[in-house]
C-alpha cells in the first residue's frame, strides 16, 4: 500500500514536471530572457507544434487570414509563392479531382488567392439577408464566367420550364427560385432578375447539397470542469479563483515590494495558504465559504501537497490516462504566475527571493482545492446540481452539444464563392451526387483555416527567403571586399540592430573592418560594476557563468571613490524613505503638504522638456558617480578557486589565453591586425519602462555586454596572453591595441573603457576613429528613424540622432527604440563576402573564416551551438508576439502593472504578461528565421548530426537554413533534412550609391540592395 | 477702472469655461459626420484648448489678486424660473480662493497629461477615443472646481464619473476592465443618488442651488451657513455619501485600485489625482455646514479616520505598483477629510494641491519602478532589505497575521458591499419581479405562472 501511494506519487510528479516544461519559461523581468515561447513544443515538427499549440495554449498560432489576405493584396505574398508552397504541400496528391469538378490543386488555389468570406457566427446570416450576396455575382467574377453561367442557366431554365409541362415535376430547387412567379413569366425577366436567379439557384443547390454531405468536423471536448461550465452557465469559475490566486501568488514571490511580506512565507507556498486562510471572523466571497474548514480538515489529517492534489483529482473525477492533459491545462489556466512559480523555483539564482523544490506542486495542490470549491458553488447556484464533483463532467457534456467549428452553411458560403469563380454552373453541380457533394465538403473540412494560414504563412516566408538568397547569391558573384590594411577594426554584436551601423561604417571608409560576434564575446562572467551592488549573469540565458569579475576604482581615487560612494548612499537612503514616506500616512502628509507643489518642476520638465531634463538629471549625477578611472579585476591567481569574493575574482591567464583565442578564432581574426581593433557591446537606455532589459543585449542575459568587450580587450592587451597566443599560432604585432566599448543602440552613444591605458601611439588613430564613429551615430540614427512614425521624414541626420536621444529621455515613451524588431536572418560567414549588402537591419551577422576552420568544421560547430539557439530564440519570441500580441506577446503596454518586482499584470489584477509588448513588435514581420551558413552541406550535416539541439531547430524547422558555398557562389536549401541546390533569381540585384539613398523617404521593409558608392 | 476689471473677468471667464466646451464639441461631434481627426489634429486641438484655457485662468488669479478681489461670480443667466415656487435654475460659476486653485491645477494636470499621453498612446487604436473621454473629463472638472451652483457642480461631476468609467473600461476586448469600469459607475451612481438628494434638499430649503444662498455670501472661506443644525447635518450628511463614493472612503474604498485599469496617464490624472479629490473638493465647498453641526463634524472626521487607517494598512500588503498607489492616495484623501472635519481649511487646500501633483508623477513613473528600485540597491550597496511590518513586540503573531489577511483582502469591503447593499437590492427587485408576474397572471385571468426565480441568478453570482 505504502509503496504503492510512492509510486502513484512519482508518477504524478512526473506529470506536473512534464507539464511544467510547456508553461512560459520567461524569468523575471529585469533580466529578459529571449527563449522560445514554444521551446516545449520544439520536439515536434514547426508546423504540429502549431496545431498543437493552438489546443494547448488557446493562442492564435500564424497571422489571422485577414491579414495574410491583405499581405496578397498587396503583393507581399505573391501568388506565385503560393502556387509553389501548395503544390509542393500537396505532392502527388495535387492533380486528385474533386467531384469531377476540379483539381485539389487548383480547389485550394481559388480559396487561398481570393478572398472567400465564410461568414463567422451570426455574420453570415447577416451576409444573405441584408446583401447583395445572393443578387449580384462577386465582384471580382470575370465578365467572361457571368457570362457564361448566366447564358447556360438561363437556357437550362427556360429549358426546364418549357419542356416540363407538370410544375409539380420541377426540381425543387427551381421551384424555390420561381416562388410565386408563373413558370412562363421568366421570359420576360430582365438581366437583374436572371443573374439574382441565377444566383439564388446556385445557392440553393449548392446548400442543399452540401447540408446533405456535411459531417462536422470532432471538436476536442474541452477537458476543464470549468470550460464545460461556462459553456453551459455562461459563469467563469476561474475569474473567481483567479481573484485569490493573483494576489497571492504575487504576495508570495514579492521580491521586497510589499512593506508587510506574507506570513509563514517560509514554510512553502502550501502551508502558507493554509495558514493564511485559518484566520476566523474575516467576511469571504459565498463560493469559498467553506475554504476554511476545507483547509482545515486538510491539514488536521496531515495531508501533502502531492496528497491533496491526488484527492483533489479523485474528487474531480479526473481518469489517470488524462491527468497529464488536466493537469497542464489546470496550470495553463493563469500561466504567468505558474510559470514564474517554476522559474523562481528551478533557477534562484535569477531571483533574490527564490522558491523551494515543489512549490509548482504546492500551487497546483492549492488551485485544485480552489477550482473544486468554485465549482460546486457555481454548478449548485446556476444548475443547481448538487451531485458528487466527479460526476459533473458527464453531466455537463449532456447539457452541451459540441458546436462545430465551421457549419453545413458556412461551408455552402464558401462553395458558393468558389463557385461563383470557377463558373460551376447550377446545373452542372444539380448533377452531382451525394458522394461528390461529400467529397467537397470533406476537403473543405481538411483545408480547415488553420491549414490555410500554413500554407500562408511558407508563402509569406518563402517570398522573403528567395530574396535573400537571391540577394546573398548575386552578391557572393562579385569579388570579396576586404580591406588590405584596415585603419581600424570593430567587433560588434551580432545583434541585427548592429547591421546598419556596420554597414555605415564600412561605406564611410573602405579601409575599416567590421565583425560580428556573440555579444558576450566568448566571455561568460558574473559582473559588478563600481556603483552595482550585485553581480549580475553577462552571458546568454542558457549558459551559467563560472567566474565573476568586477570593476574597481584605481587606488589613487580611492579616498574620493569612498566619499561618492557615501553620497550616493545617503542619496540612496533618502529617495528610499522618500519613497517609502510618501505613500505612507502622517509623512505622507507633511511631505505632500510641505513639497509636493515643488513636484511639479520634475512633472512639468520631465514630460514637457525631457531631453533637458535627462541632460540636467545626468550631470546632477555625475557628482556622485564613482570616478572615471577604473579597472577590470580580470586576472586570478591560478591557485584560487573563482568565487564572488576579492581573491576569486577574475581569470587565470590560461583561461584567458583560451577565451581570448577562441574568440579571435571564431570570427576569423587571426593575422592582418589593425593597429586599433575595437570590441564594441552594447545596451540600450530608456525611462519608464518595465521591459528596458529586452532592448539590452540577448547574448548577456538583457543587459548591457560593454563589461565583456572590456574584459576580452583587456585580456588581449595582456603581453602575457598575447606570448601564449603567439605559440598557438596567433601572433599579435606589438603595435596593434585593443580597446573595449559599449555601443548604446538607442542614443548611439559610444563610450569607451581604459581610455587612460591608451599608449601615446594611438591617440591619432582612435581620434580619427571616434570621428568617423561620431558620424557612423548620426547616419544609423537618420536610418533607424524612418521606422518611428513620429518622426518626420524629413529630419537630418543630426536631427535624427537629436529625436533619438529625446525618445530616451522621455517619460511617455513607449518605443525608445525596435530592438531587434524585424529581424528575418542570420548570416555567419566572412564579412568580405557580403559587404556592401543593404540588409535593412534585418540580419544577425556572425563571422566565421571557413577558410581557417579545420575539415570538422570544429569552429563552427562551436559557433552554431550557441548561435543558433541564441537568434532563434530572439526570432521566435518577436514572432510569436507579433501574432498573436495579447496571446504570445504581453499585449498593450499601456496598462502595464509592475507586480511582486518580477513581472507585469494588465491593470488592476490580471495574469502576469510574457513575451513582448505589442509596441515592440508592430512593425515585426512574424517569420522564422532564415540562417545562411557559409560552408558545406557534409560539414553541416555532420554538425547537426552531432548536435541534438541544432538538429531539433533545423529539421523540426523552427528556423530555416542555408548554405553559402565559401568557394563559389552556390546556395543550398535545407528542405526536409537534405540540402538541395538554389536556383538564384533573374533579377538584377538593386542598386543604389549610398544606403541613404536607398531608404530614403521610406518606412516600410525595403528590397536588399547593394550599395556602390559612385 | 473697476468696470474695466468686471468686463476683463467677465471675458477671461468665458474663456475659461469655453475652452474645454470647444474641445468637446469638436471631438466629439466630428467623427459623427464621419471625419476621423489625426493623432496631430487632436493632439493640437487638445493643446490649443489647454493652453488658452490655462493663460485666461493665469490671469484671473494676477487680475484678483493684485485688485484684492476674493470672489467673482459669473452667471450665464437663469435657465428655468418659477417666481411664484421660488424656484430657479441658475448656471453660475465662481472665482474665488477655493475654486482657482483647483482651476488653475486642473489646467496644469490635464495640460501635461495630454501631452503625456499624446506620445503614450502613439498608434493604439484607441487614441481618438481617450482623447474624447480626457476632453470629456476636463469638461468636468473645470464645471465642477467653478461651480456657484449645485447643478453647476451636478454636472461637472456626472461628466467626470463617466469619463472615469468609460477610461477603466478603455480596454472593452478584454473581461477584467469591463467588470472593474461598471462596478466604478455603479459606485458612483450611489454617490450621485445622494448629492441629488441633497440638490433637492438645498432647493427645497432655500428655493435655489446656489451656494451663496445657503453658505452666505462671503468670500469662501467666511462664508457662514443660513440654515438650522439639523438641516445642515441633513443635507451634510447626504453630501458627504456623495463625496464618500467619490473619494472612495469607506465603505466605497473598493473600487479605486479597480479603477487601475486604464491607460498609465488616465490612471494617473483620475484615481491618483484629480477626481479621487472632488469629494475633498465637495466637503471644502460646502464646509460653512460642517460649522453648523458638530455632529456632522464629528461623522467627517471618523470617516476621515477610519478611511486612512484602513488604507494606510491596506497600502503596505499591496505588491504591484498601481495599487501601492491607489491606497496611498486614498491614505492622503482620507487624511484631507480629516483636516475639513477639524476645520483647517487652508490646510486641507495646500495638502490636497501638494498631493495630487506628487501622486500624479509618481503614477506616471509607476513603470519605472524596477529602475529605482535598482538604483536604490545600487546606492546602498545592498539589497533593500524585506520590511519586516508590524513590530512583534507590541501585537501578537496572531493578531498581526489576522490583520495582514484583512488588509489583503481589503478589508472585504466589497464583499461587504456585494452581500449587505447589492444582496438586498437584488432581493427586493427578484421579489418584486415575482409579485409583477404573478399579479400580471391574475389579472390576465391566467393560472399562476411559476415565475422564473434563476433569471437574476447568474448576476448575482458573477458580483459577488
Amino acid at each position: 500500500m505504502h509503496l504503492e501511494r510512492r509510486n502513484s506519487h512519482q508518477d504524478l510528479l512526473g506529470q506536473i514536471h512534464a507539464a511544467a516544461d510547456l508553461l512560459p519559461s520567461q524569468g523575471p523581468i529585469s533580466a529578459f530572457a529571449f527563449l522560445n515561447p514554444l521551446q516545449g513544443l520544439e520536439s515536434l515538427p514547426f508546423d504540429e507544434a502549431m496545431r498543437q499549440a493552438k489546443h494547448i495554449y488557446g493562442c492564435e498560432p500564424y497571422l489571422d487570414e485577414v491579414r495574410y489576405l491583405a499581405k496578397v493584396r498587396s503583393g507581399r505574398i505573391s501568388l506565385e509563392d503560393l502556387r509553389c508552397v501548395n503544390a509542393r504541400d500537396l505532392g502527388p496528391d495535387a492533380s486528385r479531382l474533386i467531384a469531377g469538378l476540379v483539381s485539389v490543386e487548383r480547389f485550394r488555389m481559388q480559396l487561398l488567392a481570393n478572398s472567400i468570406h465564410c461568414g463567422v457566427d451570426r455574420e453570415l446570416d447577416w451576409l444573405l439577408a441584408e446583401t447583395h450576396a445572393l443578387r449580384r455575382f462577386r465582384v471580382d467574377v470575370p465578365s467572361p464566367i457571368k457570362a457564361a453561367m448566366l447564358e447556360e442557366t438561363q437556357n437550362w431554365l427556360t429549358k426546364q420550364c418549357m419542356t416540363d409541362q407538370q410544375g409539380s415535376a420541377l426540381p425543387r430547387e427551381i421551384q424555390e427560385v420561381l416562388g410565386g412567379h408563373s413558370k412562363h413569366s421568366i421570359e420576360k425577366w430582365r438581366d437583374a432578375e436572371w443573374e439574382a436567379a441565377c444566383l439564388e439557384l446556385l445557392w440553393n443547390v449548392i446548400k442543399r447539397g452540401i447540408t446533405a454531405a456535411y459531417i462536422p468536423a470532432d471538436v476536442p471536448e474541452a477537458i476543464r470542469h470549468r470550460d464545460l461550465l461556462r459553456t453551459v452557465s455562461a459563469v467563469d469559475c476561474d475569474q473567481w479563483v483567479h481573484e485569490i490566486l493573483v494576489r497571492y501568488c504575487a504576495a508570495y514571490l514579492d521580491q521586497g515590494f510589499a512593506h508587510w511580506t506574507l506570513p509563514d512565507r517560509d514554510q512553502g507556498f502550501f502551508r502558507a495558504f493554509c495558514s493564511y486562510y485559518q484566520h476566523p471572523g474575516i467576511l469571504s466571497k459565498s463560493w469559498c465559504r467553506n475554504l476554511r474548514g476545507e483547509l482545515k480538515r486538510i491539514v488536521a489529517s496531515g495531508m501533502t501537497s502531492l496528497d491533496s492534489i491526488e484527492e483533489s483529482l479523485c474528487m474531480l473525477g479526473i481518469a489517470p490516462y488524462e491527468a497529464h492533459d488536466f493537469i497542464l491545462s489546470t496550470l495553463l489556466a493563469l500561466r504567468g504566475f505558474s510559470g514564474m512559480i517554476w522559474q523562481t523555483e528551478i533557477r534562484p539564482d535569477r531571483v533574490y527571493v527564490g522558491s523551494p523544490p515543489g512549490t509548482l506542486v504546492d500551487y497546483l495542490a492549492v488551485r485544485l482545492i480552489l477550482d473544486r470549491l468554485a465549482l460546486s458553488y457555481c454548478a449548485l447556484e446556476t444548475l443547481q446540481y448538487d451531485g458528487p464533483l466527479s460526476e459533473l463532467r458527464p453531466y455537463l457534456s449532456s447539457l452541451t452539444s459540441g458546436a462545430p467549428t465551421v457549419t453545413a452553411e458556412q461551408q455552402a458560403y464558401t462553395v458558393f464563392q468558389v463557385a461563383q469563380l470557377s463558373n460551376w454552373s447550377p446545373q452542372r453541380l444539380a448533377a452531382l451526387t451525394l458522394d461528390q457533394w461529400s467529397e467537397l465538403s470533406t476537403e473543405l473540412t481538411r483545408f480547415s483555416s488553420l491549414e490555410r494560414r500554413r500554407i500562408y504563412h511558407s508563402a509569406y516566408e518563402r517570398q522573403l527567403h528567395n530574396r535573400v538568397l537571391d540577394a546573398i547569391g548575386q552578391r557572393a558573384r562579385q569579388p570579396m571586399l576586404r580591406p588590405e590594411n584596415p585603419r581600424f577594426q570593430i567587433v560588434c554584436c551580432i545583434d541585427a540592430r548592429e547591421e546598419s551601423f556596420r554597414r555605415h561604417l564600412e561605406e564611410l571608409d573602405d579601409d575599416i573592418e567590421t565583425f560580428g560576434i556573440a555579444g558576450f564575446f566568448g566571455i561568460p562572467m558574473y559582473y559588478k560594476g563600481a556603483a552595482d551592488a550585485h553581480f549580475a549573469s553577462l552571458a546568454p540565458i542558457v549558459v551559467t557563468p563560472k567566474h565573476w569579475v568586477a570593476e574597481e576604482v584605481v587606488y589613487s581615487f580611492e579616498d574620493a571613490d569612498r566619499n561618492r560612494a557615501r553620497a550616493r548612499r545617503i542619496i540612496g537612503s533618502t529617495s528610499r524613505s522618500l519613497h517609502v514616506g510618501t505613500r505612507g500616512s502622517l509623512v505622507g502628509a507633511i511631505l505632500s503638504t510641505l513639497f509636493g507643489p515643488l513636484v511639479t518642476v520634475p512633472l512639468l520638465s520631465r514630460v514637457l522638456f525631457p531631453r533637458l531634463a535627462g541632460a540636467l538629471n545626468r550631470s546632477a549625477r555625475q557628482f556622485v558617480a564613482p570616478p572615471a578611472v577604473t579597472r577590470l579585476h580580470v586576472e586570478r591567481a591560478s591557485e584560487v578557486a573563482p568565487a564572488d569574493s576579492d581573491e576569486g575574482l577574475g581569470f587565470t591567464i590560461g583561461e584567458m589565453v583560451e577565451l581570448a583565442g577562441r574568440a579571435l578564432r571564431d570570427i576569423g581574426l587571426v593575422k592582418n591586425f589593425a593597429k586599433l581593433v575595437l570590441f564594441m557591446g552594447h545596451g540600450s537606455s530608456c525611462l519608464n519602462n518595465p521591459h528596458e532589459s529586452a532592448y539590452h543585449c540577448g547574448a548577456c542575459s538583457g543587459s548591457p555586454g560593454g563589461p565583456n568587450a572590456r574584459a576580452l580587450a583587456a585580456m588581449l592587451n595582456d603581453p602575457r596572453v598575447r606570448r601564449q597566443l603567439n605559440d598557438q599560432g596567433i601572433s599579435i604585432p606589438e603595435s596593434t591595441f585593443f580597446l573595449g566599448g559599449l555601443h548604446n543602440t538607442a542614443t548611439e552613444e559610444i563610450t569607451f573603457y581604459d581610455l587612460e591605458l591608451l599608449p601615446s601611439s594611438q591617440i591619432a588613430g582612435l581620434r580619427w576613429a571616434r570621428k568617423k564613429l561620431t558620424e557612423v551615430a548620426e547616419r544609423n540614427a537618420h536610418e533607424r528613424c524612418r521606422r518611428f512614425e513620429s518622426a518626420p521624414l524629413t529630419l537630418s541626420a543630426h536631427e535624427a540622432l537629436l529625436h533619438v536621444q529625446g525618445r530616451t529621455e522621455d517619460l511617455a515613451q513607449t518605443r525608445p527604440e525596435y530592438g531587434n524588431s524585424t529581424n528575418a536572418l542570420c548570416f555567419v560567414g566572412r564579412r568580405s563576402r557580403i559587404r556592401g549588402l543593404f540588409l535593412d537591419r534585418r540580419s544577425f551577422l556572425m563571422s566565421y573564416d571557413p577558410t581557417l576552420d579545420d575539415g570538422k568544421a570544429t569552429n563552427l560547430s562551436r559557433i552554431l551551438n550557441a548561435v543558433i539557439p541564441v537568434c532563434e530564440g530572439i526570432n521566435t519570441l518577436y514572432s510569436f508576439s507579433a501574432m498573436d500580441a495579447s496571446g504570445w506577446g504581453s499585449g498593450t503596454k499601456l496598462p502595464h502593472n509592475v507586480t511582486s518586482l518580477l513581472g507585469v499584470m494588465d491593470g488592476a489584477a490580471s495574469d502576469l504578461r510574457t513575451g513582448i509588448p505589442w509596441q515592440g513588435v508592430d512593425i515585426h514581420e512574424p517569420l522564422r528565421l532564415l540562417f545562411v551558413i557559409e560552408s558545406h552541406p557534409q560539414q553541416l550535416m555532420a554538425i547537426l548530426e552531432a548536435n541534438p539541439v541544432l538538429s531539433r531547430i533545423c529539421r523540426n524547422q523552427w528556423s530555416h537554413l542555408a548554405i553559402l558555398d565559401p568557394a563559389s557562389a552556390a546556395i543550398y536549401q535545407f528542405i526536409d533534412g537534405q540540402f538541395v541546390p538554389y536556383d538564384l533569381g533573374k533579377n538584377e540585384l538593386a542598386k543604389a550609391t549610398s544606403s541613404a539613398d536607398w531608404y530614403q523617404g521610406r518606412r516600410d521593409h525595403l528590397p536588399f540592395a547593394r550599395i556602390e558608392p559612385s | 477702472m473697476t468696470e474695466f476689471i468686471d468686463s476683463f473677468l467677465y471675458v477671461s471667464g468665458l474663456v475659461v469655461v469655453l475652452c474645454p466646451i470647444v474641445l468637446l464639441t469638436v471631438i466629439g461631434i466630428l467623427p459623427l459626420l464621419g471625419l476621423r481627426l489625426s493623432e496631430r489634429t487632436i493632439t493640437y486641438l487638445t493643446q490649443t484648448s489647454v493652453s488658452i484655457g490655462w493663460c485666461a485662468s493665469v490671469l484671473i488669479i494676477a487680475v484678483m489678486w493684485s485688485f484684492d478681489i476674493f470672489k467673482y461670480p459669473l452667471s450665464i443667466g437663469n435657465w428655468v424660473e418659477i417666481p411664484q415656487e421660488h424656484f430657479h435654475l441658475e448656471t453660475k460659476f465662481v472665482f474665488d480662493r477655493l475654486s482657482l486653485p483647483f482651476l488653475i491645477l486642473t489646467y496644469t494636470l490635464c495640460g501635461v497629461i495630454g501631452a503625456f499621453a499624446t506620445r503614450y498612446l502613439h498608434r493604439d487604436e484607441g487614441y481618438y477615443r481617450f482623447f474624447l473621454f480626457y476632453a470629456m473629463f476636463y469638461l468636468g472638472m473645470i464645471l465642477s472646481s467653478l461651480a456657484g451652483t449645485i447643478e453647476t457642480l451636478f454636472l461637472g461631476w456626472e461628466l467626470v464619473g463617466l469619463s472615469s468609467a468609460l477610461l477603466v473600461a478603455f480596454f472593452h476586448t478584454r473581461k477584467n476592465p469591463v467588470r472593474n469600469g461598471l462596478r466604478v459607475w455603479t459606485v458612483y451612481r450611489i454617490s450621485d443618488g445622494a448629492f441629488l438628494l441633497a440638490a433637492l434638499a438645498m432647493h427645497h430649503l432655500t428655493g435655489a442651488g446656489d451656494f451663496e444662498i445657503l453658505m452666505g455670501a462671503e468670500p469662501w472661506p467666511e462664508g457662514v451657513a443660513s440654515c438650522t443644525s439639523g438641516q445642515a447635518f441633513a443635507v451634510g450628511l447626504l453630501l458627504l455619501v456623495a463625496a464618500a463614493g467619490k473619494s472612495a472612503l469607506v465603505p466605497f474604498s473598493g473600487w479605486l485600485p479597480r479603477a487601475m485599469e486604464g491607460p498609465t496617464p488616465s490612471s494617473a490624472v483620475f484615481y491618483g489625482a484629480l477626481s479621487v479629490h472632488l469629494g475633498a473638493f465637495l466637503l471644502l465647498r460646502v464646509s460653512p455646514l460642517l460649522d453648523h453641526s458638530w455632529q456632522l463634524r464629528w461623522v467627517v472626521i471618523s470617516l476621515g479616520g477610519v478611511t486612512a487607517v484602513f488604507s494606510a494598512m491596506t497600502s503596505r500588503v499591496q505588491t504591484d505598483v498601481k495599487s501601492g498607489l491607489a491606497f496611498a492616495s486614498l491614505t492622503q484623501v482620507s487624511i484631507i477629510v480629516v483636516e475639513i472635519g477639524l476645520g483647517w481649511r487652508y490646510l486641507a487646500l495646500c495638502h490636497i494641491v501638494g498631493h495630487v501633483c506628487m501622486r500624479t508623477l509618481q503614477l506616471l513613473r509607476a513603470p519605472s519602478v524596477l529602475k529605482d528600485y535598482h538604483a536604490m540597491e545600487n546606492a546602498m550597496g545592498e539589497h533593500l532589505r524585506l520590511p519586516t511590518g508590524f513590530s512583534d513586540h507590541w501585537i501578537s503573531t496572531r493578531w498581526r497575521n489576522w490583520f495582514y489577511r484583512l488588509a489583503m483582502e481589503r478589508g472585504t469591503l466589497d464583499t461587504f458591499l456585494d452581500v449587505f447593499v447589492v444582496g438586498p437590492f437584488i432581493a427586493v427587485f427578484q421579489w418584486s419581479d415575482r409579485n409583477e408576474r404573478r399579479w400580471n397572471a391574475f389579472l390576465a385571468g391566467e393560472k399562476t405562472r411559476v415565475a422564473s426565480t434563476t433569471d437574476g441568478k447568474p448576476k448575482e453570482s458573477e458580483k459577488t
